[in-house]
């Protein structure tokens, strides 16, 4: 591939990416400003990498942990107060802990629920009046291929993000009549921070998890953040309202992982 | 569009989705080949060739290779259809269902895979359908060559992805095109759907010209801009 030219379709819109101060959504808030959006990156507090990525951007930071919901509401409504209606939201703020599951302590299972699903609810309710009012959206999430195939250790985790599939199908349906699109992404293994918390349940160094993982990966290799940004860029383009309550699994190939 | 080989061929190019997708190919840079039972007009290049023919298909790329240059995608978009239940269906229209579509994507992709194998780089889009997910009553035949479709594409995506060729299906629900049933046009059939409407074609082209210029890391992947038909 050369000379790909990124198309500018979110020109004058305003999306909302959820933890975007890095891995994925990081790479996701950096597409869809090139893309043209002003962007509204949001990590739990306001942090150096935060700033940094507001800076990359050119968007604004929202400050908010998906885990409380008063944080959550008055963070958005101060977004719509501040910046306008979003036309986009990405809801790809997650938190992950492994452990088998009689070990795993109570609150911190309940922490990946509360965090990625509920958290999730909470987003889009937050920016849905506001897209009735306009009569359009773009809402994607990013779910994750173990909420598709699930895996040991990952029970908290992997609950959280096949709920949130059953979110999007059911959100997809909910919504499309009101020309808003609510869509998934479901990501394989890639090239992020919280490839850790794999090496370290695993007992592997970060690089012998890489080299694991992509050799279990048709495509020979694990992912990297900025195709998940492309495929999730996708879903957000304005007009493209054919897809509904669909889940794209963008995996490398991982045949047993599709949704 | 890929340097080394800058042609994009796609059959069932002179109508509907076919077409939708040349358009939008040519925008992003590739020189596109079109290859139709009927020739395309709206095209500089194309070939009038039947995709269910094996030798013919063999002939067509093998002169777009030598006169116009090398395939580095590949959008399989050729179709037909017929409603029928399950027996009225002839040998000869099953026969001729398997043949367009499974060999339709079967044919073209013999042609290209070596070079794209070779070149380490390559996108192939298998145009399906929802009813090759979902299924429906009295388009069995359609149904079952829509679905072999996406079991060949995710058989070979996964084959084939270790040498950054990117085999994916985008599998349309009823879109605005020639080939659709009058029956899913009424207000009754429209109304039943999520999103309330008919696809468009250039809905389906956008699907395809992000996999064939990006991929997203999706290999063997299926697509389904349809409206909300199969959820």
């Amino acid at each position: 591939m050369s000379e790909y030219v990124l198309p500018r379709h979110q020109e004058g819109r305003i999306a909302v990416v959820t933890g975007a101060t890095q891995g994925i959504g990081r790479a996701i808030a950096l597409r869809l400003a090139a893309e043209g959006a002003r962007v509204g990156v949001n990590g739990r507090a306001d942090t150096e990498q935060m700033r940094e990525v507001v800076e990359l951007t050119g968007g604004f930071p929202v400050v908010a942990d998906m885990a409380d919901a008063a944080s959550v509401r008055s963070a958005f409504a101060t977004v719509e107060q501040e910046q306008g209606v979003v036309d986009v939201l990405v809801c790809n703020a997650a938190y992950m802990s492994m452990s088998p599951i009689l070990e795993h302590p109570l609150d911190d299972w309940w922490r990946n629920i509360d965090t990625n699903l509920t958290g999730t609810y909470r987003c889009v309710q937050s920016v849905l009046p506001g897209m009735r009012r306009t009569g359009r959206g773009n809402i994607i999430v990013i779910t994750s291929e173990w909420g598709v195939v699930g895996w040991p250790n990952a029970t908290a985790y992997a609950s959280s993000k096949a709920g949130l599939i059953a979110l999007t199908k059911s959100l997809g349906r909910e919504l499309a009549p009101e020309n808003i699109t609510v869509n998934a992404v479901a990501p394989g293994i890639i090239d992020t921070p919280q490839l850790q918390v794999d090496a370290d349940d695993a007992g592997l160094t970060l690089e012998e998890m890489h080299q694991q993982y992509g050799a279990e990966i048709p495509a020979g290799r694990i992912g990297r953040p900025e195709e998940i940004a492309g495929t999730v860029a996708l879903l957000a383009r304005p007009g493209l309202k054919a897809f509904v309550g669909q889940v794209l699994s963008a995996n490398g190939g991982s045949t047993r992982a599709r949704a | 569009m890929s340097a080394a080989a800058p042609v994009a061929v796609v059959t069932g190019a002179a109508s509907g989705i076919g077409a939708a997708v040349c358009r939008a190919l040519e925008a992003t840079g590739w020189t596109v080949v079109g290859v139709d039972m009927r020739r395309p007009d709206h095209l500089a290049h194309s070939f009038v060739c039947d995709v269910s023919d094996p030798h013919a298909v063999k002939a067509a790329f093998a002169r777009i290779e030598a006169e116009i240059g090398a395939v580095g995608a590949l959008v399989t978009a050729a179709g037909h259809y017929e409603f029928a239940p399950i027996g009225e269906i002839t040998e000869d229209q099953w026969s001729r269902m398997m043949r367009v579509h499974i060999g339709g994507l079967l044919n073209p992709l013999r042609a290209v895979l070596p070079g794209m194998i070779e070149r380490q780089d390559g996108a192939v889009v298998a145009i399906s359908s929802e009813l090759g997910i979902g299924g429906t009553e009295s388009e069995a035949h359609y149904s079952a060559a829509k679905g072999a479709i996406l079991g060949l594409v995710r058989s070979l995506g996964s084959e084939v992805a270790g040498h950054n060729v990117r085999v994916n299906a985008v599998a349309p629900g009823p879109t605005d095109t020639p080939l659709l049933p009058a029956a899913q046009r009424t207000p009754e059939y429209l109304a039943s759907l999520p999103a309330r409407a008919l696809g468009q074609p250039e809905d389906i082209a956008q699907a395809v010209q992000f996999l064939v210029d990006e991929g997203g890391f999706c290999f063997g992947e299926v697509m389904s801009p349809n409206m909300g038909a199969v959820i």
